[in-house]
């Protein structure tokens, strides 16, 4: 559990130049604390803290301050005090699922005990007793164990062994050596199959506007971490119960396509009244399932910039700027025309579609909102899937990303035919997401990062990275392969990975 | 509106706190030091669903996550935890 609460500076600052500290506070908290958030304005959390002990204050105790100050209510022991190093904002907080409340004590939210059961993963006994059988000779994939102790059971033994003989030597042949380049061989891998990329968009039939970018395009933007994909889309799995009806995956279909008043209504600005009027079209409406009263409550919330009088009559809304100037009307008819009354912001459009292999209906849509779909009831929460790798990355987790990136890649270069061994991707996939968030390939990422400064001058902006190590005074210590080939000396790898130490023999006597 | 647990998740391999002591000889088999393993976010949702699970997880925790590997079938992968917003 955890509390934030308000403080004066200097307080604060004495806490954070001592190691430990006990602190008395003119509030109740509860035992069981652990953790404490310290805010200074009441906006922003600037510091963190360990709690260690918990003690309430009593007359005639250690910590008898009654006779002071009467609104001392508990003493807490205080370690481990941190500042932040960007103070994070309220709003931020109540994202990480801690409510604000001045002084007072917050509690995290309840998990439901469900939750628990994560293992997704069971491994078969009888594979894993056999990688630990020939454990002491060489490493056997889990996969291929599943393979190999199914046949255990139908080989006689001495065939077995046998054939353990040869799957040792083959999985020796593959092994990667100690400091092997795997690294260049993966960048040399995807290259050259990358010349015959072409570009390729994949269009839906039917549909003018939706199609998904593939190819090379595609290619270049998984590895460089564009913040959105050029066409984002979402592949929206649906629960069983919903899976099968044709109709009811048609409504989830109106549930999530975002519809602004644009897309049902005229909007007509009436400039010598200086007011906008909103005529709703029932064909549209229908299409879209929207009630009249749906534009209503939209507009309610916008009650400090504009007035709404509804004509029950001729179901017509009119419109008019609070203040009645024409940048004002200007303003609010562009509002109008963007304002959203159902559907999940960033969903353009969406298709239902029957997967061919499990005969379900899937969704596929144009325009990616995971964090917004993954709150529909409806939904499959736990399958379905984004093009978005960023998005990913901050709904899902990190290790999502790498999965995404993965999969995204592979499913790229497989699409245009090109058979490049899963393990580079997998390469390239770990090390965007080494750092713990998704970085790109090149200069602003990977590359830029290098602790060598040679290494970084060699690839971009030679002159930026010689003059800034210069001025800071750099330190370069020559383990990378590319500065040690501008030194002109052997590089790490292979044999110049070993140094050779000359120790002598003993002097006989 | 319901709260859904990333770690259920399709993409979200499994995770889980290494302790203290396991915690060393894992290091000791991998040969390497703290600081060479990858890191993960303090604030990563899937940190985020094991804190809800096992209460506040400290900078430094080791993570191990039990991946699913189409070459390998099942690849033990570890992460440190970091916390990036305080020093």
């Amino acid at each position: 559990m955890i509390i934030i609460w308000k403080d004066k500076k200097e307080k604060v600052e004495d806490l954070l130049s001592r190691k430990s500290a006990s602190y008395a506070v003119d509030f109740e908290v509860p035992d069981g604390i652990t953790e404490g958030y310290i805010t200074i304005d009441g906006k922003t959390i600037a510091y963190r803290l360990k709690i260690t002990g918990n003690e309430k204050i009593r007359k005639g105790s250690k910590y008898d301050f009654e006779k002071k100050k009467t609104d001392l209510k508990r003493i807490l022991q205080i370690t481990d005090v941190k500042q932040a190093i960007i103070p994070i904002s309220r709003f931020e907080i109540k994202l990480k699922g801690k409510t604000f409340s001045g002084s007072e004590v917050t509690e995290h939210a309840k998990v439901d005990p469900e939750m628990r059961s994560v293992s997704k993963n069971k491994m078969e006994s009888n594979a894993v007793k056999l990688i630990e059988e020939y454990g002491g000779k060489f490493r056997i994939p889990y996969g291929l164990g599943v393979k190999l102790s199914k046949l255990k059971s139908e080989m006689p033994k001495k065939g077995f062994d046998e054939l353990m003989e040869t799957v040792g030597v083959e999985l020796g042949k593959r092994a990667i050596d100690p400091y092997e380049a795997v690294g260049i061989i993966a960048a040399q891998s995807i290259g050259e199959p990358g010349t015959q990329m072409t570009m390729r968009t994949f269009h839906f039939a039917g549909v003018r506007e939706m199609n998904v970018t593939l190819g090379l395009p595609r290619l270049i933007e998984i590895v460089d971490a564009r913040r959105t994909p050029s066409t984002p889309s979402m592949e929206i799995h649906l629960k069983p119960k919903y899976a099968s009806s044709q109709a009811a995956v048609m409504n989830i279909i109106k549930k999530l396509e975002n519809t602004t008043i644009n897309d049902v209504a005229d909007i007509i600005t009436d400039t010598v009244e200086l007011s906008i009027t909103i005529r709703p079209v029932p064909s549209d409406m229908k299409e879209r399932l929207v009630d009249f009263s749906d534009i209503v409550v939209a507009l309610e919330g916008e009650s400090s910039q504009m007035s709404v009088a509804v004509n029950e009559e001729s179901k017509e809304l009119i419109v008019k700027p609070q203040q009645e100037t024409f940048k004002k009307l200007y303003q609010v008819q562009e509002q109008l025309k963007t304002k959203s009354i159902k559907g999940v912001p960033g969903i353009k459009r969406a298709i239902g579609r029957v997967d061919e292999k499990s005969g379900e209906w899937l969704i596929f849509t144009q325009g990616s909102n995971l964090k917004g779909v993954l709150e529909i009831e409806e939904i499959d929460a736990y399958n379905t899937t984004t093009n978005d790798i960023t998005e990913i990355a901050e709904n899902l987790g990190i290790e999502a990303a790498r999965n995404a990136i993965f999969k995204e890649s592979l499913n790229t270069l497989q699409e245009q035919g090109l058979e490049v061994d899963m393990r580079h991707l997998m390469l390239v996939a770990d090390m965007m997401t080494f750092t713990g968030s998704v970085r790109a390939v090149g200069r602003q990422g990977i590359s830029g990062r290098k602790s060598s400064v040679l290494a970084r001058a060699a690839f971009e902006i030679t002159t930026k990275h010689l003059l800034r190590a210069g001025l800071m005074g750099e330190v370069d210590t020559l383990t990378g392969v590319a500065e040690n080939i501008i030194v002109g000396q052997p590089i790490t790898l292979g044999t110049g990975s070993v140094n050779l130490v000359y120790k002598g023999a003993p002097k006989k006597e | 509106m319901t709260k859904i647990n990333v770690l259920k998740h399709d993409m979200v391999p499994e995770h889980q706190i290494v302790g203290k002591d396991e915690e060393e000889r894992v290091l000791k088999e991998l040969k390497i030091g703290k600081d060479l393993l990858p890191r993960i976010n303090r604030f990563d949702p899937a940190i985020k669903a094991l804190e809800e699970i096992n209460g506040p997880i400290d900078d430094d925790t080791l993570i191990r996550i039990t991946r699913k590997s189409p070459t390998a079938g099942i690849s033990v992968y570890y992460r440190v935890v970091e916390g990036g917003l305080f020093k």
